[in-house]
């Protein structure tokens, strides 16, 4: 064990000591995570600047503006009355987010069973202020028709045609039968530094691979594992203890990168013992790849080649760079193949708010993905006769 | 005359490496294919739809659902899954139909439609409305016959018919929406699209390919090369051309690979051509910089995709500028991404032409010029070295 600890010792003061890797380890993911920080920082919750044209001026412009107007979309709407040409205007200049026009005759269209259509004014840059604005609105007439539907019926099976409008107002106070209700999603939403920090964190860890690696044949090269091979040392203890390193090492990349951006720029981790596990499946499927990609080259440069290959694939395929959420099916399983795609599938649970046990599925699903790993490499090494 | 022989050799040593293989063709392709098939269908949603309905109104509703061109309805047999699959943005809403609809509707007990989807998304929102577009012909008419049953006698479902037919002859009301001014977007959205990976990939990997030029000067490729009849600007110059070739293949391939298998527009043909081939020379010059200013192949390695995000971060390509505080905006104009991005903009959002490119095209040569005549300011004095 001494030997082991000595040996790990030894690879990670070297691996400290090479600038690229403390750059890649350490600085890189906490640069990047910086730079998304600085970048939405000043995201806010979300505001519309709305501006009503009414060109009706009959009683149902006023309920809609009314319904605009009331105290459960304030937070969200911030209406103005305007006049068509300025509501132009201040949509083009961005002013502001939307504009919602009630066209001339709307009311007396609706009360006479005719069709009647509101249009919504968008700057091409607020699709989202236009969707909710467009929600309300479809709200709004998805009631209005169901009172004429209502009158409609009632008018229909006898009801008194001449006191239409009090046939209407009680249609519309009566409570709408199968409504649709928002239920609550629980959880959190998803934001992107919480999306990107593992994910960029993972994607530099998996250079350590190379610079283990290349690390070996340097030894190789330099006669240092013959040395340690004539010394009374096991075999295995000197690839433990470079094991071992490995795992320090990505371990403390990812952590000091879950620690300082949960605690400099607000990225949402979830549980920290659910994190360590993830974080520790991760580097154990590190050193897996590391032994891989040792065993399957007889030089540095293709030592090099492969790992660069198989981090920028995996990075890719895993999801580092594209969010793969929308992704259509089989995607979203080829992400599934990869250990950080695993990864970050549970790193992207904890951020949404799912319990610390959520994370047993992909920690088991990485260590069986390294378990397979070693296992190649452990058959290629021997087809290579290497220790 | 030597230029292009070395050019020539480069290349060749470059296609015969596996590895650069891989970071030339498979790379690219992975990424157009990601970003291409990720790309989301703007008028149709992804509802999941938890069905626990036991009587004929709960199959009319989800039947109304299935018709609805917008929905693309996916059953689940569980709510934790279904919300799980929201939270994870693989749906955009889910639906819940709760079982004894039609009992607790003659009963007049509101029975209610659960609804759920991601707060203050635009495809969350959108397919939001969808769902309750789609279900609210059959509440107006449930409605409808209460009512009517209130007001004039007879049960409910007495008056089911004939309320069903008032709301199919009942003229729509609706919303329409008109889009207008300039967009400071690309088409997709805020997120990512092929044109912003294509400005990031085309430079890191240039950046990264610096090795090429270290690992030349380590086998002392540069030397031999000199001993023979052979300029020094010679020697620069079929370097920088290897570059530049390398980085035209690659954008060649994303464009190509893009337009053809996921019908990617990029704009003006005339305009994103001087585009392609401008931001290939400012990868090239970076390129040869990262490898005149880097001591080891592994550095290049190593620092060369680091660099590569965070530029490509700062200058818009992993969002748009559009949605960061202002100094981030001027410092994303500090690097050439910003400016390439900008340009992408204009093709594909606004219809650009290359007259409206062309001020930014001369701010990214500029950038191209500066690394490039630092580059070879390097390359000499180590050449001469």
């Amino acid at each position: 064990v001494g030997a082991v600890l000595l040996i790990a010792a030894k690879d990670l003061r070297q691996r400290l000591r090479d600038r690229s890797a403390v750059v890649l380890g350490f600085v890189a993911p906490l640069a990047i995570a910086f730079l998304m920080s600085s970048a939405f920082g000043g995201a806010q919750d979300l505001h519309v600047d709305l501006g009503v044209v009414d060109e009706d001026g009959g009683p149902l412009a006023a309920a809609l503006t009314e319904v605009l107007g009331s105290p459960g979309l304030d937070d969200l709407l911030g209406v103005s009355e305007r006049d068509r040409a300025d509501a132009d205007e201040a949509v083009d200049d961005g002013d502001l987010d939307v504009a919602l026009v009630i066209p001339e005759g709307f009311s007396a269209a609706v009360t006479a069973g005719q069709a009647a259509e509101l249009e919504v004014v968008a700057g091409v840059d607020s699709p989202l202020s236009a969707a909710v604005v467009r929600s309300v609105a479809e709200s709004f007439l998805t009631q209005v028709q169901a009172t004429r539907v209502a009158v409609a019926t009632a008018v229909g099976a006898g009801a008194p045609a001449g006191e239409i409008e009090a046939l209407a107002e009680r249609a519309s106070s009566a409570p709408p039968q199968l409504p649709v209700e928002a239920r609550d999603l629980g959880g959190r939403e998803l934001d992107l530094i919480s999306y990107y920090a593992p994910g960029m964190a993972i994607f530099f860890a998996l250079f350590g691979i190379g610079f283990t690696a290349r690390s070996w044949f340097t030894e190789q090269r330099e006669g240092t594992l013959d040395r340690m091979a004539a010394a009374p040392i096991h075999p295995r203890a000197v690839l433990a203890g470079k094991a071992l390193s490995v795992l320090v090492y990505g371990t403390a990349s990812l952590g000091t990168a879950a620690v300082v951006t949960s605690l400099a720029f607000g990225a949402h981790w979830g549980p920290p013992a659910a994190v360590v596990a993830l974080i520790v499946a991760v580097a154990v499927a590190v050193v897996a790849l590391t032994a891989l990609v040792i065993s399957l080259s007889r030089t540095e440069q293709q030592a090099e080649g492969l790992s660069s290959v198989l981090t920028f694939a995996f990075a890719l395929l895993g999801g580092s760079f594209v969010f793969l959420g929308m992704a259509p099916e089989a995607l979203r399983r080829a992400a599934l193949l990869t250990p950080n795609g695993w990864a970050l599938r549970g790193f992207t649970d904890l951020a949404t708010g799912a319990a610390a046990s959520s994370v047993v599925t992909p920690v088991a699903a990485i260590l069986a993905f390294s378990v397979v790993v070693a296992g190649l490499a452990a058959l290629a090494a021997r087809r290579r006769a290497l220790p | 005359v030597i230029a292009p022989t070395i050019a020539m050799t480069s290349l060749r040593r470059t296609v015969r490496d596996r590895t650069s293989l891989f970071f030339l063709i498979v790379l690219p392709v992975l990424i157009i294919v990601l970003v291409g098939s990720s790309v989301q269908d703007e008028d149709r949603f992804a509802v999941g739809l938890l069905d626990q309905g036991d009587d004929r109104l709960a199959t009319e509703l989800v039947a109304d659902l299935e018709a609805a061109p917008s929905v693309e309805l996916r059953r689940f047999d569980d709510l934790d899954a279904l919300r799980l699959a929201i939270r994870r943005s693989e749906l955009a809403a889910g639906v819940l139909v709760p079982s004894g609809l039609e009992e607790d509707v003659r009963a007049g007990r509101t029975a209610a439609v659960g609804l759920l989807s991601q707060p203050a998304s635009t495809s969350g929102l959108a397919a939001e409305q969808a769902v309750r577009a789609a279900l609210a012909e059959r509440s107006a008419v449930v409605s409808a016959a209460a009512f009517t049953a209130a007001e004039v006698g007879g049960e409910p479902a007495d008056h089911l018919v004939s309320a069903t037919r008032a709301a199919e002859v009942a003229e729509p009301l609706t919303v329409t929406t008109t889009v207008q001014g300039e967009s400071r977007f690309l088409p997709l959205g805020f997120t990512y699209s092929s044109a912003t990976m294509l400005v990031l990939f085309v430079f890191v990997n240039a950046v990264a390919g610096g090795g090429m030029v270290i690992q030349n000067r380590r086998l002392g490729l540069y030397e031999r090369m000199l001993a023979g009849p052979v300029t020094t600007r010679g020697v620069i110059v079929g370097e920088a051309t290897t570059y530049l070739l390398l980085a035209l293949l690659q954008s060649a391939l994303i464009v190509g690979v893009g337009a053809a298998l996921f019908e990617v527009d990029w704009g003006d043909p005339v305009a994103a051509t001087a585009l392609i081939l401008v931001w290939s020379a400012v990868g090239a010059a970076a390129g040869m910089l990262s490898g005149t200013l880097l001591r080891t192949v592994e550095q290049a390695g190593a620092i060369g995709p680091v660099v590569g995000i965070a530029l490509g971060m700062l200058g818009g390509c992993m969002w748009l500028l559009e949605i960061v505080p202002p100094v981030m905006q001027t410092i994303g104009h500090l690097v050439p991404h910003g400016w390439a991005v900008d340009s992408w903009i204009d093709l594909l959002s606004r219809d650009g032409g290359l007259a409206d490119i062309a001020p930014a095209l001369g701010v990214l040569a500029g950038f191209a010029l500066a690394f490039g005549g630092l580059a070879a300011h390097r390359l000499r004095a180590q050449l001469a070295a």
